[in-house]
């Protein structure tokens, strides 16, 4: 029995020590000038395309614009729930004091994590609760789709326009207004159907959904959020045009694809960890646009006639000088009521939570 | 319209080919009284190691042997915990699958989200310029014809061969099977092996043939589909073959139908090719007594050797 109570005091003697040597080589560190420990927490693997993907360019910005100030740690492919609390904690207790969350789902565990912790700060993906040091970020993609919609519009023939979308979430059905918009404003014959996969992820339903969408006669593929490039590659083998989200899938579709909505998160990075180096982050919600060069237009076809470019181009800039708004009225939804008078522009609140289609999309919203 | 059935015919042989070979694999292993859950991991295991074999070699036989090796390497673990250890069916299945979805992650972690070419569409001359099922029946790729052999083929051996009949033994009455002198765990851990490389080859033919590239969860659910399948199907091979075919079918025609823009709820659409199958197989198989006489006596209970 003695013997046993002295390997018990033998071990918390141990753990003492032990934890009293974790301590002193840890302050002792903290004398040195150490760099800012960044903790990056993605929902997916990083791959060569896709959401990931572009966070991860975001990270690469940021060691290249900081050098040896920063120093970032990555972790991937880690779901939304228990999962993340517990990555998103041991980046906390490991001395990260910026953590930048990248999915909607891990919101909740980060304000829990901010509120405990006011020293550390946190960026969120495409959230929308806020804290004094916990800000969120999202692009706004419908400016670009309303730019690959006219391209879209000009190069269709059979006036048909086929989408492969997840969910009908507002973020997306914003983005197939927008499209929907800008495809009519250069060809007024085109309508649009749309095929929901009720998935967020099933890269074989969604080249399905795509061929679906060809043989009912669709020569331009829009691939709203395919992480992956499912329906690029389809439209390729089938020789239809194809535009996709988030990044420059050109190389999947070298003679298809019309034009990428690429998203860079860079620029917004870089300031985010500016201010947390010069102690003046407060969270904020960033919904960046041309203006703020977070979305932009990548690999767009050559296909275009130079009248047709010169055209787009000149949208963009009007996008970009913040003189044109995808959403100016009129505009009506598919029953054909009108939703934003003449002359007037939706309001951010309004487009954010977006549940109806405008009139050309002939498919319905899941209701 | 013609292009509408183009793509409807041709794509259901397709899309029921990976849920074919997984399906005729597990309807052997249950046939030998194992229940073997984690044909979704099995499958992904294959997806992975088939396309990045494929992709280094530049060899789609390689892609597939490789698939099948990996994945039999899988379902030799199961073997070993449901077999060797008597561990519980459903618990060591379970497991294994969650083990295989790991491995998929893994071997495929620098492949993620990269492209393949398909494998070539074969060419019958002119059966293959028919109209409509020229394009649609007789341009497919080789593994297409070889599934549905594999359904004849199986269902030739488990009903009239001689092994067959030695595999069911085994599945109706261990003891009974022990008695007359089969080696019961032998043969249901051959059984096993054989499952977990037709569950590969139909994981690698999702990925060298119907979606051509690789991504972490693009098995996507199609390996639950295959064991209520093999259970609906109750266990005869050409029933199984036809659910998955009706299967595929619908849930092609669920996505065209969507383009259609037919008033019906998506959501509805796509949960149809599950609930259409399922009630389909369940009123073709609604004689229990056909049922019970189908149904693996012994399946899911471990069997050890008491003599």
């Amino acid at each position: 029995m003695s013997l046993f109570k002295n390997v018990i005091r033998w071990k918390s003697a141990l753990a003492l020590t032990g934890g009293l040597l974790v301590t002193l080589l840890s302050s002792s560190g903290a004398y040195a000038a150490d760099p800012l420990k960044i903790g990056f927490i993605y929902p997916s693997p990083v791959g060569d395309v896709g959401w990931a993907y572009e966070l991860d360019r975001g990270r690469q910005a940021i060691e290249a614009e900081f050098g040896d100030k920063v120093e970032t740690v990555v972790v991937e492919n880690i779901p939304e729930g228990p999962d993340a609390a517990r990555i998103m904690n041991q980046m906390a207790a490991d001395g990260a004091k910026m953590i930048m969350i990248g999915s909607f789902g891990y919101m909740n565990d980060g304000l829990k994590l901010a509120k405990r912790n006011p020293d550390i700060k946190l960026i969120h993906a495409s959230g929308y609760k806020l804290a004094d040091n916990m800000g969120n970020f999202q692009t706004r993609n419908y400016e670009s789709a309303y730019i690959a919609g006219m391209a879209a519009g000009y190069v269709t023939k059979s006036n048909t326009i086929g989408m492969v979308a997840a969910y009908a979430i507002p973020e997306v059905v914003g983005i197939i207004n927008a499209f929907t918009m800008g495809a009519q404003a250069t060809n007024a014959d085109v309508t649009m159907k749309v095929v929901w996969l009720n998935s967020w992820f099933d890269p074989s339903k969604a080249q399905e959904s795509a061929r679906s969408l060809i043989a009912q006669q669709s020569d331009v593929i829009f691939s709203i959020y395919q992480d992956t490039p499912s329906v690029v590659t389809v439209a390729e083998e089938e020789g239809v045009y194809v535009v996709n989200t988030s990044s420059d899938m050109s190389k999947y579709a070298p003679t298809k694809l019309l034009a990428s909505m690429q998203i860079s998160w860079a620029d917004h990075f870089i300031e985010q960890t500016k201010a947390v180096l010069d102690g003046t982050f407060k969270g904020t919600a960033f919904w960046g646009g041309m203006a703020d060069g977070a979305v932009s237009m990548a690999g767009m076809s050559a296909d275009l006639n130079p009248e047709q470019r010169a055209a787009v181009d000149a949208k963009v800039a009007e996008i970009t000088a913040g003189s044109f708004h995808p959403f100016t009225g009129p505009i009506v939804d598919q029953d054909g009521k009108e939703m934003i008078a003449a002359g007037e522009t939706i309001s951010d609140g309004d487009l954010l939570g977006i549940d109806w289609l405008v009139k050309g999309v002939e498919t319905k919203l899941p209701k | 319209m013609l292009d509408s059935l183009i793509f409807v015919l041709g794509g259901t042989l397709a899309a029921a080919t990976p849920l074919i070979y997984a399906a005729m694999g597990e309807l052997v292993v249950e046939k030998s009284g194992v229940l073997n859950l984690s044909i979704e991991g099995m499958m992904a295991t294959g997806a992975a190691t088939g396309f990045v074999v494929a992709t280094m070699s530049g060899s789609t036989v390689a892609g597939f042997a490789a698939a099948a090796a990996a994945s039999m390497l899988l379902s030799f673990v199961f073997a070993l915990l449901a077999l060797g250890f008597l561990a519980n069916q459903v618990a060591a299945g379970l497991a294994v699958g969650v083990l295989g979805l790991g491995v998929s992650v893994m071997v495929g972690k620098n492949y993620e989200g990269t492209t393949i070419s398909p494998m070539a569409d074969v060419n019958l001359g002119w059966l293959s310029e028919i109209p409509l099922i020229g394009p649609t029946l007789f341009s497919q790729d080789i593994m297409v014809y070889a599934g549905i052999f594999s359904v004849i083929l199986i269902s030739w051996m488990l009903n009239r061969s001689k092994l067959g009949r030695i595999i069911r033994a085994v599945g109706e009455s261990p003891e009974a099977a022990t008695a007359i002198g089969y080696p019961v765990i032998l043969v249901r851990g051959l059984a096993v092996l054989f499952g977990g490389a037709m569950a590969g080859i139909g994981g690698a033919h999702l990925t060298l043939s119907y979606t051509p590239l690789w991504a972490e969860g693009l098995v996507a659910g199609r390996g639950w589909i295959v064991v209520a399948l093999v259970v609906f199907g109750t266990w005869r091979a050409p029933r199984i073959a036809a659910g998955a075919y009706l299967f595929g079918a619908v849930s092609l025609i669920e996505l065209f139908v969507q383009g259609l823009g037919f008033e019906i709820p998506s959501q509805l659409l796509s949960a149809a090719p599950y609930i259409i199958t399922i009630i389909v197989l369940a009123v073709i198989s609604r004689n229990p007594r056909v049922v019970r006489l189908n149904h693996p006596a012994s399946l899911g209970l471990p069997y050890l050797r008491t003599r």
